[in-house]
């Protein structure tokens, strides 16, 4: 043998098999849009999960000799100040804070109650399937935004725990159906009948050979899911629901401020023009962070399903 | 496929009754004691009671007169069948208009983008779908708003008005304004045209930019297939390929998509016309759950009214999705045979 053919040979053993996660996370890394977008949204959710240590006076804190001062690039207010002397870059941390605590909340329950229904309706079909089925129909009857309004005048408090527990009321149902077709799919498949056939438990199949061959499509549904909670939770607290910005400020709350003022007082913008700082950076970051989901779930499922 | 359609029909109208108790019995158990006390017409219905059995009772009597339309204007509070249909007519000029701009464009939009994949177009367009799905209607509405007002109070531009609809004045909590007359006859139609307009826009972007990607897609689908490469092959111009062979293939998802979308719209749609105050399904449904969640005006405090609204909801939803069914089954011969 020469040496240049033991090289190769030495090689070609050498190369270790890669894991499904690993392909699909080079796949992912190949994009580089993608892996800005998930840098952007982890900075934004680690400065939010940081507001405290970041902005330790809180949310609350105000500044009577700046009151209602517009953004400056070099002055103390980078966002600005409302009209009772709050910092607005302050308030757009502690709002990041809350909705990526609703969100993310809420989207992994809805995850995995909605992985439970749906590889449960998937896999034994049936009187179960039809039972899960008809749930999820019934509690995607109405939209999401009139739902969840009547949910939170049904509470009448509104919490981030109970914000949470309202959209993954709704959402899960949405990911069962997905989940519940993927499973369906693979039942049917060889590998299945042969676990069966070898006396595998249902529970085992569903762990060992179901769960790890529906985890590309769970990761693209939870990373829209957060996308689509962080939107409806704007929308909701738009309507003067969900939290307070006095209360807790989160990224819908203090756009809506603008809004509450405007039509509470008058009708004319000339009477109480609270500038337009104190909504459009909140807007912006909200906009950022659901186009930087949106560009990260489609990466993913192109990463995790390259056939689609 | 009568059988398909016959047995979604019978689970659409399953749901639809099982959507409405369960809010009716949540709303008659919760808030039992409001219309009771603060408003006592002379009414058919009794008040809401508090009990699961009475609530069942009374959601009964309330299906029964669903039909007739008692049961809009013999409830508890003030008659509310004029509020209903008027905001559901205001609510249905918005979303036939967005449906018309959205299918419009995103046609247009979505086949030119597929056509021209990989092209300076088709990336300009993937920039454009991804920002206008991420911008959530009540901004852009607000950011539309916004523009027209500073033209009519810079330039005065009186094209499209800031807010309101024709004859309904935008009043506010503390502010109503002078009367708005309403125009007649043409006038009155051309003046909700320029009402509802930039509203229709602000809900169609976000839109737009989904629907035409699921068309990109779809259509990308078709004019890879072999009776595409048929047909270019017979020497057809590729307008007529894309528009005779793959476009009408891929019509099926695309409007599929949009009518099981139309959850997500009605939603918008709340934010926009509670924005552009256009005195439509948002602003009413706004109204009645703050007077249910302690508003204090006794007006407001009709349970029953919500329940209509939260029914209507879901019908607008449910019909949207048996509309699906039948509109692929048109667009699809292969799904008839299913």
């Amino acid at each position: 043998m020469t040496s240049a053919a033991a090289t190769i040979e030495t090689a070609a053993f050498a190369t270790r098999p890669r894991g499904l996660t690993v392909v699909a996370a080079r796949r992912f890394a190949r994009r580089p849009l993608a892996v800005i977008a998930l840098a952007v949204v982890v900075g934004l959710f680690v400065a939010g999960g940081l507001a405290g240590v970041l902005a330790p006076g809180g949310d609350i804190q105000i500044n009577l000799t700046a009151v209602h001062q517009g953004p400056e690039l070099h002055g103390a207010h980078l966002f600005g100040t409302d009209w009772v002397g709050r910092d607005m870059l302050v308030r757009t941390l502690y709002g990041i804070k809350t909705s990526e605590t609703v969100a993310l909340l809420a989207a992994l329950i809805a995850t995995v109650v909605g992985v439970l229904c749906g590889c449960v309706a998937g896999y034994y079909e049936g009187w179960v399937d039809a039972i899960v089925m008809r749930m999820a129909d019934l509690v995607t009857a109405l939209p999401a935004v009139v739902l969840t309004l009547a949910a939170l005048v049904y509470f009448g408090e509104a919490y981030p725990h109970i914000l949470a527990f309202i959209f993954s009321g709704y959402m899960w149902a949405g990911l069962a159906r997905i989940i519940r077709a993927d499973v369906a799919r693979i039942r049917a498949q060889e590998f299945v009948e042969a676990g069966r056939a070898l006396g595998a438990s249902d529970l085992r199949i569903l762990r060992r050979h179901v769960l790890p061959n529906i985890g590309g499509t769970i990761a693209v549904a939870a990373t829209a899911l957060v996308g689509q909670i962080v939107l409806i939770d704007a929308t909701v607290e738009f309507f003067g629901y969900g939290l307070p910005a006095s209360v807790a400020p989160s990224l819908g709350n203090l756009v809506a401020d603008v809004v509450q003022f405007k039509f509470g007082l008058s009708n004319d913008p000339a009477v109480l023009n609270l500038g337009w700082w104190t909504w459009v950076f909140p807007g912006v970051t909200l906009v950022v962070i659901l186009v930087c989901l949106n560009v990260i779930g489609d990466a993913l499922d192109e990463a995790l399903n390259p056939l689609s | 496929m009568a059988v398909f359609l016959a047995r979604r029909l019978l689970l659409a109208v399953g749901v639809l009754v099982g959507v409405s108790y369960a809010s009716f019995t949540l709303i008659a158990t919760k808030f039992s004691a409001t219309c009771a006390t603060d408003y006592t017409p002379a009414t058919k219905y009794p008040p809401l009671a508090g009990s699961v059995h009475q609530a069942s009772i009374l959601y009964w009597r309330w299906l029964r007169d669903v039909p007739s339309g008692r049961a809009f204007n013999e409830s508890c509070g003030p008659g509310f069948l004029s509020p209903f249909w008027t905001s559901v007519g205001h609510t249905a000029v918005l979303l036939v208009l967005t449906g018309l701009i959205v299918v419009a464009i995103s046609l247009l939009v979505g086949t030119l983008a597929a056509v021209n994949a990989g092209s300076a177009f088709d990336v300009v367009f993937r920039v454009f779908a991804y920002a206008a799905w991420a911008v959530p209607s009540f901004v852009l509405a607000l950011i539309f708003q916004s523009i027209i007002e500073w033209a009519t109070s810079k330039h005065g531009f009186r094209l499209f008005p800031a807010s309101g609809w024709p004859g309904i004045c935008p009043s506010t909590l503390f502010y109503t304004p002078p009367s708005c007359p309403r125009p007649a006859g043409v006038r009155y139609s051309i003046s909700v045209l320029q009402h509802t307009f930039v509203p229709a826009l602000t809900l169609s972007l976000a839109f737009i930019g989904l629907h035409s990607r699921y068309l990109r897609s779809a259509l990308l689908v078709s004019l890879r297939a072999p009776y595409t490469t048929t047909a270019y092959a017979k020497g057809l111009p590729q307008r007529r390929v894309v528009i005779r062979h793959a476009l009408r293939n891929s019509l099926a998802t695309f409007t599929s998509a949009l009518l099981l979308d139309m959850g997500a719209i009605f939603g918008a749609a709340m934010a926009v016309d509670w924005v552009f105050r256009l005195g439509g399904f948002g602003m009413l449904f706004i109204i009645q759950i703050n007077g249910i969640g302690g508003g204090d005006s006794p007006a407001f405090l009709n349970p029953y009214a919500v329940e209509n609204l939260l029914a209507f909801a879901a019908l607008l939803v449910l019909a949207s999705a048996f509309v699906s069914e039948l509109a692929v089954g048109w667009l699809d011969p292969r799904a008839r045979l299913r």
